[in-house]
Formats: structure tokens, C-alpha cells, sequence
């Protein structure tokens, strides 16, 4: 049994949580995100060596950057960096987010998501921005929770890069 | 060449430390160098001088640096401060890149002597070191420890007093084990059902373990949820301390938590578990830490690596604690059973036959005349000792009836005299011999003898009195009369007097008794009982009573009334009566009674009773007092003069003259209580001249006008007000009449009518036709100006007010009207309304009876529902509506071909809205009869109407086969008016797939829900 502590992150309704809702194992409901802070799901990646079981930390979305709750980062092997396309703000929001874990726990393998790809004309990121931040490197996906266009994509990136 | 040798420089000392190299050899070996490079030179060496300066110069020059560098090293090495300062600088990195292993050891027994050396010192920068670590260990410990005792506690108090307790307290006895732990073992029932070893940093599963029969959710999840569970807690309330949640209970769940520097575990346990638990998993925990240290380090979410750690949770998951379940102790319970049995009844025996003992003794305490001194029981013996007086009942005696054993009673009496009441009285019974005529009883603790007896007992009872006052109870015998004859003679006279002194009509005034006999005298009145008589009964001698009585008359008033009876007769309808010591006769008498009546009052006056008679009545007198009121109140009457009058024999006359519109005199007899019968009247007409009589007659032969109003003043008749010149005429005529004897007529109050005011007289003529026309409401109305205005409502259905103009004499040109329309409520009204809206069929007939409107005849149904409709609507307006009249057309015949219309379908094949060729036929067929029952319905005054509904099958989409539906109806619609029904009769509507014939599940059911269906109404 090969396990993973992922964090998702990501501002306020972003959509990490519809975004995963259709592709994880889960038993906790959605009201503990907002009473723990925190909704645990598992996925599981097929890779062609071996399987792994990503143990998704999905932590409750703050625009409030302060209120974040860095401990239950604590022993992540990986993060998913949700952004909500159609909001530019929440960019900045995943980008602060990353450099606090990073801060606190060291770097890490990431992905980041840009979510409600479905929404195209109230899409607010730019295309050359976009490629900006592929070009350092960085796993950029598209996603959509409606369609599930490159969720399991993303997951399966993330399963290779956190079990190099 | 010369052979002198080079004039090297030598260092003009030798080497200041003198390494000990072998000279010769060095010296040896450059000769050998320097034959090579100049093989003449060889014979030059014939010996090495033992200091050659030159050698020490090559040395310098070979290797000089490292000699200075060899000299530092070796200075650093043999100076201890030198050498300490650059150990000191490289350790900390020395001792990292050690093997630990290796280190550890080496440095264990210094490390080990180091402590050692700093406790034995001063134990206290130890204690001050280690004080943040041991106290929260110290403190879980203790306060496990104390959680341990107050379960302990807990549940030997529980157990304490219960049947478990007492088996338990065998169970420990035998084993020897303390109770407190003997409870804890039955207690408390748990079982370990799951063990999860989490990782601390990552929260991630390393392994978990179930028992047999445990479910869980996915363990994955829920290890990551406790470890955040655990992060929200501490960070929630801002906790420090290292260690984590201890425990989570869930009603019979528990979830304990054992936080180890790598791993945590956590262990779900379902029921009461004992704390001592908590050691065995720590322990678990430890020994995991101490075989996997390194693996659990280096844990990243691999468990492969740490799979012998199963095998110690499992020891986890095994501990529980069953609740033996043993059977129940029948055997035990019997025996208890027994002995309570039989200790109870041995209880309860001994405790009656004392009770028994104990009623018996209080029966002999309340017995009167025994007085127990002492009594106890002693080895089922009673002992009972006391004193008891001869007469009272005997203590044996009263053994009988208790059921206490008389051989086990021992009893010493005493004899003695009681003085209670009772006792005295029997003694006195012995001693005095009471004769039967005295009666000894006791009464308030008192002894009282009564009845009669002779003098010489009396004196022996007062004897027996006397020596009693002396300490006993009071013998009372005043009650005790002393009978002789001659006493009871006397007696008995005495009664008979006093009865004689209370009969009213006798006076006692004197009597004795002489030598046994009895005399007495007095008066009598002769109406008043008879003294002799009275004797009887009264034991009394009539032989020795001697009387004189003297007669006299008595004035109580029963006897007056009595005498008065008799002397006066009183006619049956006079009452006489006694009222308060007044005589009073009432009822009705004749004259001659009554005076005769009067007289005896008089007599009576002078010292006997009043004697009223101001109650009786002569009835002829009473009748001429009615006919006098009759004939004062026909006096004042006016229009009637009364002549002469009189009573003769009983009969009344009377004659006069009276006026026709006078009141009637015969009339005016009721309520007079004058009998009419016997009232002869005589009575002339004449024409009063009384003003109100005159007016009366004016008024009637004048016809004023409204304008004009008559009144009488200070007799005087006056008229007021406007009249056409014509009437004035008349009544000036009228008031000429009059003035001859009759009362003045003045008419100079009335003035001559004005053009203007007959006009509006007309107008107001017209006014009133209008507002006697039913359907129109006046609501406002006025002239002004010489012009006339009028407004209110009408109803559509009135006669027209421009209409009823013509023949009022009112100008039309200076009429302004303003009508609004109204509905009447009117019933002519409504049934108007009702038939230009009902339209009821030519069988109906609606009628107004009585202000309702009752419809009759008969109607189709339809019709009807809607008559009732109407006459709901109408009876909130107060109207009635009368429907109930009404008979339902019998449509029988048509009834039969509706049925033959509504059977009929027209069918579609599938995607169709024309139907096929076999369909034409049914479609003729239908027209036939569509047309016949139109027709037919006709006649019958009803409309018949067709409403053709399309249907589809559910094949396609809904909305497809909605409009499918409709344009089949409209297909069928005209199809039908081509084979000539008229369209207006056809409507059309399409039911999609809603109202299927069949459940549509196959083949047949599409096709037969792919169809048109006809429903007929009747209007």
C-alpha cells in the first residue's frame, strides 16, 4: 500500500470541492469543511509500475489568507493549486498559499488548476499568462467540474511527480 | 679541473633539531649521484665528514617546508591547550559523521558516568533539565492512575450490595485477588474491534487492524481525519503540549489515542473498558517504536516496509472482556428461599403468640374491678400477677377465645374491693335489696336510684348514702319518690285542676281537698266544655269530687263568634271569622242583615271583641255604584249628552242624544261591569257642534288639499295654508253655514295657489307616478329655477320615464333626467333577466307566485344545472328562484345513439393524422349519426355539441405527439363536416399521450391509443 498526503488549495469557492466530488472515494460529508476546516478524500491512481492512493486534504477555501490553517499541511507529499479561471484574484490567492506551505514545510511537487474552463466568456486569465507560468516549469491543467476535462489528468501528474 | 671543492654556503649552524637521518647513507647516495653525472669525481670521497654543512643545506632544500610544517603539527600535538582548541573546533562535525552506532556506544559508559557525576553533585540542574519533560508524563500518569481507582471505586460500589457482589466476594476469597479487582473483571465488558497506527506527521494509515465481525469505513480516511481532528483541536485552542486527544466517546464507543514520537495509535473499543488498557497499548505502542524506529522515520506513505507491525496491534484487537453469561443459580436461590421460609414463620409464630399475650393482658387492663401489677413472658411461659375484686369477671374465664395455651399461664390474684361504679352498685344491689319500683343505675360515674318506694328503704338508701360519701362514688337518691294513696290522690286532683284552669270558658276560683275529698268551684260558661266529662281519664273519683259552677257568658272571642253564629244566621256568603282576637265578617249581605249585623257590633262594643262588618257588602248597591260611573264617563264624553237616567227593579235606563261620529255608547258598557243586559238605552242622533266634530265633518265634505291644514284654536277652526281659488270658494260657503250657531270657520289663512306652485305640483304628481313604477329608483329630485331635475336608477327593463311624462301637464322641454341603470331585484325583473340569459328551452315556463319565481317544465340537464347555478346566485340577492319544479327531458332515445357515437374510434396508423382507407366507413357511419342525434336534440330544445379528442402512442417525443394528436382531431373535424355536419357542432382538442385507452407496454396498446374519440355534450 503506497499512500500520499495531497493538500488541495485554493481562495474561497474556487470549486476544489465540486472539482474532485465526482472522481474520489469519500465518507465525510462536505459539512466538515466547514466545521473542522478540513474534508478528507482518497484517490486512487493506477501508474504502470505501481498504484498509489492519494489521501486528498481538501481544506476549506479562505480569501482570508491569515485564517489558513497551515498544520494541516503538515507531512504532504504534494499540493493541488485550484484557481477559479473566471476570478483572477484567486491566482494570487494559490500562489500566497503555496509560498506559506513552502515556508513552512519546504517545496513540494504541485499542480495547478484552473478551474470552470467550461465558462469561457467570463474567463479572466490570459493565455499568455498562462504560458508564462508554464514555462518555469510548473504543471498547468484546465479544468472543468463540469465536463471533468483533465481532472483525472492533473491527479494522475501529481501521482507521478510525488512518487519520483 | 680543479678538484677543489664548490665553495657552497653551509648554514653556519647545523639544524636545530637534528632529525636523526642516516647522514652516511644520504652522503652515500648523492656521491653515487654525482659519479653518474662525473664519473672523475669519485676520488675525491674518501670519507663523509660527520657534520657536513653542505647536507644540511640539501636537506633545507629538499624538504624544508614539510620539516617546519612536521615541527607545527608536532608543537599543536605536545601543548594540551593548543591541542584542545582545534579538538574542540572539529567535534560537533566528528560526532555527526560517526556511525551512531558506533558513537553511542563509546560514548554510553562516559555519558552514563557524566549523569552520574552530575546527580551526585547537585541533583537539581538535572531535575531543572528534565522538569519540562517528566511533568506532563508525570501528570498523564497520575491522572490515569486516579481515573483507574475512581472506576475501581465506582464499580465496587455498584456491586456492592447486588447478589454479583456476594458472589464475587467468594470469587475473591478463593482467589485471594482483592474485590475492587475481582469487580473490575465482570464490570467491565469491552472489546477492541479496531487498532490504526497513524503516522504523527502525515496523518497517513501504517497498518490497522479489526477484530472478527468489526466494520469500518475506509481506513485511509478516517486515519487522516483523526490526525485532523487532532490538528483542529490543538490548533483551535491553541494547545501546546505534544501529546494529542486521549479519548473520543461516542455513546458505547471509544476512541483512545497513544501519541508516540513517530506513530500514534489509535484503538476503537466498543464498552466499558478498564484504564489499565491504556499501558497495554502504550507498551504496544513502544515496542513498535523500538523495533521500526528507523522505518517509521523514514516513512512516505510506503507500508511495505513496515509490515511486521500488524502482528503487534493484532495483540490489541484480541484484548477484550466478555460478560460471562453463567446460568442462573436455581439451586442457590431455593436454598436462600427455604430458610427465609422457615426463619419468617418461626418469626411470625413467636411474634403472634405474642400479640396474643399481649391483647389478653390489655383485656384484663380495661377490665374494670382487675388491676395487673405485672406480667412478662419467660421460655414461653406467661406469668401474670395483679389484684382483682370478687365481682369482677374472672381472668380464667376470659382466656377462653385468645388462643393463648391456659397451661402456660401463671397467675396470682388478689382480692380486694373495688369502688368503681359498677362494683358498688352490685354490692348496693345486695345489700339494699332495691324494690322492683327503683332503678339502680350509673350515670357520669355517679350512683342514681329513681323511681318510687317506701319511706322506710329510702331511709335505709340514705344510710347506705352516707357511709359511700366516705371515699366511693356519689349515691344519689333524691330522684327516689316516697309513694302513699293519699299522695297520689292528691296528685292526680291536681292535674285535673290545672286541666280545668286551661280550659278557655272555665275559671277555676277555688279548690281543696278535706278528708279524701276533693272540692271546687268557679264559673262556667255554658257554651265551654263540661268539667264533669273532663274528669274521665284522669283517675279521679267521681264520687269524691265535689263541684259548683256558676254560669256566666265568656267574651274570648270564640265564644262571642260562637254566640253570634247563633243569634245572627249569617247568609252562606258571609265568612265569619276570627282575626287577631277581632271577629270579622266578610262576604255579602242584604241591607237587612247588615244592620242587624251593625246592632250586635254595638252590644259587642261595650267589653266584648270588636266585631267588624265593614267587609260585607249589599250587591245592589255595588251595581247602582257601577251604573253611576257608566253614566258620569257617557257624560264626559264628547258628541253625547245625556237626558235622563234612572235604576228601577235592578234594570238601568237611559236616554239622550249622541252624534254619529261620536264614541258608541254601547261600546263604551265594557269594562264597566254594568251587565248590558240589563241596560235600556234610548238615544237621537244630532249633529254636534263641538269643534272637533265640525272639523271632522269639514274635512269629509271639503277634501282640502295636502297644501292645506286644519286645526282648532280656542274653538275656533282655522285653515291654513294654499288652495286653488275654486276650493276656497267651497269653503267659504262652508264657513257661512257655520256661523250660524255653529263654531267660528276661519279660512283668511289660506292663500290662493300660484302658477309656479301648480306646476310643481304636477311635477310632484309626476314624481310619485315614477316612484309607484317598479324598477325605478328616485334617488334626488328638485326644481330650480322654473326647471325640474330628476336622477336616480332604472333598470334597462322599466318603463321608460320619458314615457310616463305624457299626461302629467309637466313641460318635457324642462324635465332634466339622469338615469343610471340598475338590475331590479323586482321578480318581473329578474325573470326577464333570467329568460333573456337562461334561454330556457320552450318546455320551460317560469312564473312569479307570491314574489317567487318558479320555473316549470322540463329541461335537459344540462340546463337545469345551470338554472340551479342561477338560483344560488339569486338567493344571495334575497331572490327566490324556484327550480325544484323542474323535470329532466328524457333523452332516452338519444341516449342509445350517443352511446353508439361515444364508442366509436377512429384509428391512425403510427406517424399518421390521416386515417387509412378502412377507416372511411366508421367515418360515414359517424356522420349519420352525429347528424340524427343533432337533429333529434334539436326538437328537444337542446344544442348537441361533439368534442372530437386526438390521441398518440408514447413512441416519439412528447411534444411531437401532442401536436400529432391534435392535428388527428382536426383530420377527423374535417372529415366529418365534408360528409355534412355542420363545424360549429365539432370541436377538437389533442390529448397527447395522456388519456391512453390501454397501458401502452406493447405492440397492440400503440396501436390502439393512436386514435380519435368523441365525446358528446348537450347544452
Amino acid at each position: 500500500m503506497l499512500q500520499k498526503k495531497i493538500c488541495m488549495l485554493g481562495g474561497f469557492s474556487v470549486g476544489k470541492t465540486s472539482l474532485v466530488r465526482r472522481y474520489v472515494q469519500s465518507i465525510f460529508s462536505e459539512t466538515y469543511l466547514t466545521t473542522v476546516g478540513v474534508k478528507i478524500d482518497k484517490k486512487n491512481v493506477v501508474l504502470p509500475d505501481k498504484t498509489v492512493d492519494l489521501i486528498l486534504w481538501d481544506l476549506a477555501g479562505e480569501d482570508d489568507i491569515g485564517s489558513f490553517r497551515v498544520s494541516y499541511v503538515r507531512g504532504a507529499t504534494g499540493l493541488v493549486l485550484v484557481v477559479d479561471g473566471t476570478r483572477a484574484a484567486t491566482l494570487a490567492v494559490a500562489l500566497t498559499l503555496r509560498e506559506r506551505v513552502e515556508a513552512e514545510f519546504g517545496a513540494m511537487p504541485f499542480v495547478l488548476l484552473f478551474n470552470k474552463s467550461d465558462l469561457a466568456d467570463r474567463w479572466a486569465i490570459s493565455d499568455s499568462e498562462i504560458d508564462e507560468l508554464r514555462q518555469r516549469g510548473w504543471q498547468i491543467y484546465l479544468t472543468s467540474a463540469l465536463s471533468g476535462e483533465h481532472v483525472d489528468d492533473a491527479f494522475r501528474q501529481l501521482a507521478l511527480m510525488v512518487t519520483k | 679541473m680543479t678538484s677543489t671543492v664548490d665553495p657552497i654556503s653551509l648554514p653556519k649552524k647545523a639544524a636545530s633539531n637534528d632529525t636523526g637521518i642516516d647522514r652516511e647513507a644520504l652522503a652515500k647516495l648523492l656521491v653515487e649521484i654525482a659519479r653518474n653525472v662525473d664519473p672523475d669525481y669519485r676520488a675525491q670521497f674518501e670519507s663523509v665528514p660527520t657534520a657536513d654543512p653542505r647536507m644540511e643545506a640539501l636537506r633545507q632544500l629538499l624538504v624544508g617546508r614539510e620539516i617546519s610544517e612536521l615541527s607545527r603539527v608536532t608543537d599543536l600535538l605536545d601543548e594540551p591547550a593548543q591541542l584542545a582548541t582545534a579538538v574542540g573546533g572539529v567535534l560537533p562535525s566528528a560526532a555527526a559523521q560517526a556511525p551512531h552506532a558506533q558513537l553511542g556506544e563509546a560514548l554510553a559508559p562516559a555519558v552514563e558516568r557524566a549523569v552520574q557525576r552530575s546527580i551526585q553533585k547537585s541533583p537539581r540542574t538535572l531535575t531543572d533539565i528534565l522538569y519540562p519533560v517528566f511533568l506532563p508524563a508525570i501528570r498523564k500518569s497520575i491522572g490515569e492512575k486516579i481515573d483507574q481507582t475512581f472506576q475501581s471505586l465506582n464499580e465496587t460500589l455498584r456491586h456492592i450490595f447486588t447478589w454479583h457482589g456476594l458472589k464475587w466476594r467468594v470469587e475473591a476469597w478463593r482467589t485471594g485477588a482483592s474485590f475492587s479487582e475481582v469487580v473490575l473483571k465482570h464490570s467491565l465488558v469491552y472489546r477492541v474491534e479496531h487498532v490504526f497506527l497513524i503516522n504523527r506527521n502525515s496523518g497517513l494509515l501504517i497498518a490497522h487492524v479489526t477484530a472478527d465481525n468489526a466494520t469500518s469505513e475506509d481506513p485511509q480516511l478516517i486515519s487522516s481525519m483523526l490526525s485532523a481532528i487532532q490538528d483542529f483541536v490543538k490548533d483551535s485552542f491553541n494547545e501546546k503540549e505534544q501529546s494529542g486527544l486521549d479519548t473520543i466517546r461516542f455513546g458505547e464507543l471509544r476512541l483512545w489515542s497513544e501519541v508516540g514520537p513517530l506513530a500514534t495509535l489509535v484503538a476503537v473499543i466498543r464498552g466499558n473498558p478498564p484504564e489499565g488498557l491504556h499501558e497495554i497499548f502504550r507498551d504496544v505502542l513502544l515496542r513498535i517504536h523500538d523495533q521500526s524506529s528507523e522505518a517509521l522515520e523514514q516513512f512516505d506513505g510506503d507500508t511495505s516496509q513496515l509490515f511486521g507491525v500488524e502482528a503487534q496491534l493484532q495483540t490489541c484487537v484480541e484484548l477484550k472482556q466478555e460478560d460471562t453469561n453463567q446460568g442462573f443459580p436455581w439451586l442457590v436461590v431455593a436454598l436462600v428461599a427455604l430458610i427465609l421460609i422457615l426463619g419468617g414463620a418461626w418469626f411470625f409464630l413467636s411474634w403472634q403468640t405474642g400479640q396474643r399475650w399481649q391483647a389478653y393482658v390489655s383485656r384484663l387492663v380495661a377490665e374494670p374491678g382487675i388491676i395487673v401489677a405485672e406480667q412478662n413472658i419467660s421460655g414461653g411461659q406467661f406469668y401474670i400477677a395483679g389484684l382483682r375484686d370478687p365481682l369482677a369477671a374472672d381472668p380464667q374465664a376470659l382466656l377462653s377465645g385468645t388462643e393463648v395455651d391456659p397451661a402456660r399461664v401463671h397467675a396470682q390474684w388478689q382480692f380486694y374491693e373495688s369502688l368503681e361504679p359498677q362494683f358498688v352498685l352490685k354490692r348496693l344491689t345486695a345489700s339494699l335489696v332495691p324494690p322492683e319500683s327503683v332503678r339502680l343505675s350509673v350515670v357520669n360515674d355517679r350512683i342514681v336510684a329513681e323511681g318510687e318506694a317506701t319511706g322506710t328503704w329510702i331511709d335505709q338508701a340514705r344510710a347506705a348514702a352516707r357511709r359511700l360519701s366516705a371515699g366511693g362514688p356519689e349515691f344519689d337518691i333524691s330522684k327516689v319518690r316516697d309513694v302513699s294513696p293519699e299522695a297520689r290522690a292528691a296528685e292526680r286532683w291536681q292535674a285535673y285542676v290545672s286541666r280545668l284552669a286551661a280550659e278557655p270558658g272555665i275559671i277555676v276560683a277555688e279548690q281543696n281537698i278535706r278528708d279524701g275529698q276533693f272540692y271546687v268551684s268557679g264559673l262556667r260558661d255554658p257554651l265551654a266544655a263540661d268539667p264533669q266529662s273532663l274528669l274521665s281519664g284522669t283517675q279521679v273519683d267521681p264520687a269524691r269530687v265535689h263541684s259548683q259552677w256558676q254560669s256566666y257568658q265568656s267574651l274570648e272571642p270564640e265564644f262571642v263568634l260562637k254566640r253570634l253564629t247563633a243569634s245572627l244566621y249569617p247568609p252562606k256568603s258571609v265568612q265569619l271569622s276570627i282575626v287577631e282576637n277581632r271577629i270579622v265578617a266578610e262576604g255579602e249581605a242584604p241591607g237587612a242583615w247588615i244592620d242587624r249585623a251593625q246592632a250586635a257590633a254595638r252590644q259587642l262594643s261595650a267589653g266584648g271583641p270588636v266585631f267588624d262588618i265593614s267587609r260585607v257588602r249589599d250587591p245592589e248597591e255595588r251595581a247602582a255604584e257601577h251604573w253611576q260611573a257608566y253614566v258620569s264617563r257617557l257624560g264626559t264624553q264628547p258628541g253625547i249628552i245625556v237626558a235622563e237616567q234612572r235604576i228601577r227593579d235592578g234594570e238601568f235606563y237611559i236616554s239622550g242624544l249622541r252624534d254619529p261620529l261620536g264614541a258608541d255608547p254601547q261600546s263604551l258598557l265594557s269594562g264597566t261591569e254594568v251587565d248590558p243586559a240589563l241596560v235600556h238605552s234610548q238615544w237621537q242622533f244630532y249633529q254636534s257642534l263641538e269643534p272637533e266634530f265640525v272639523l271632522k265633518r269639514l274635512t269629509a265634505s271639503l277634501y282640502p288639499p295636502k297644501s292645506v291644514r286644519f286645526s282648532i284654536v280656542e274653538n275656533r277652526i282655522v285653515a291654513e295654508g294654499e288652495a286653488p281659488d275654486t276650493w276656497i270658494d267651497r269653503a267659504r260657503a262652508a264657513a257661512r253655514q257655520l256661523s250660524v250657531g255653529g263654531p267660528e270657520f276661519d279660512i283668511s289663512k289660506v292663500r290662493d295657489v300660484s302658477p309656479e306652485a301648480r306646476e310643481a305640483e304636477h311635477w310632484q304628481y309626476y314624481v310619485a307616478r315614477l316612484e309607484a313604477q317598479s324598477g325605478i329608483i328616485v334617488a334626488q329630485q328638485r326644481t330650480s329655477g322654473g326647471q325640474f331635475y330628476i336622477s336616480g336608477l332604472r333598470d334597462p327593463l322599466a318603463a321608460d320615464p320619458q314615457a310616463l311624462l305624457s299626461g302629467t301637464q309637466v313641460d318635457p322641454a324642462r324635465v332634466h333626467s339622469q338615469w343610471q341603470f340598475y338590475q331590479s331585484l323586482d321578480p318581473k325583473f329578474v325573470v326577464k333577466r333570467l329568460t333573456a340569459s337562461l334561454s330556457p328551452p320552450k318546455s320551460v315556463q317560469l312564473s312569479i307566485i307570491q314574489g317567487r319565481i318558479v320555473a316549470v317544465g322540463e329541461a335537459p340537464a344540462g340546463w337545469i344545472s345551470r338554472a340551479q347555478a342561477a338560483s344560488e346566485q339569486l338567493s344571495a340577492d334575497g331572490v327566490v328562484l324556484d327550480v325544484s319544479q323542474l323535470r329532466e327531458l328524457n333523452l332516452a332515445e338519444l341516449n342509445s345513439l350517443r352511446d353508439a357515437i361515444q364508442t366509436t374510434d377512429i384509428f391512425f396508423s403510427s406517424g399518421k393524422v390521416v386515417p387509412g382507407p378502412e377507416q372511411l366507413p366508421v367515418l360515414d357511419r359517424l356522420a349519420d349519426q352525429i347528424k340524427e342525434f343533432a337533429q333529434n336534440a334539436r326538437k328537444s330544445g337542446v344544442t348537441a355539441r361533439f368534442m372530437l379528442t386526438g390521441h398518440s402512442d408514447t413512441t416519439g417525443r412528447e411534444t411531437a405527439n401532442a401536436s400529432i394528436s391534435a392535428a388527428r382531431a382536426e383530420t377527423v373535424r374535417a372529415l366529418l363536416n365534408k360528409r355534412g355536419v355542420a363545424p360549429e357542432l365539432l370541436q377538437v382538442r389533442g390529448a397527447g399521450t395522456f388519456e391512453p385507452l390501454v397501458p401502452e407496454n406493447s405492440q397492440a396498446g400503440s396501436s390502439t391509443n393512436r386514435r380519435v374519440s368523441i365525446t358528446v355534450n348537450l347544452d
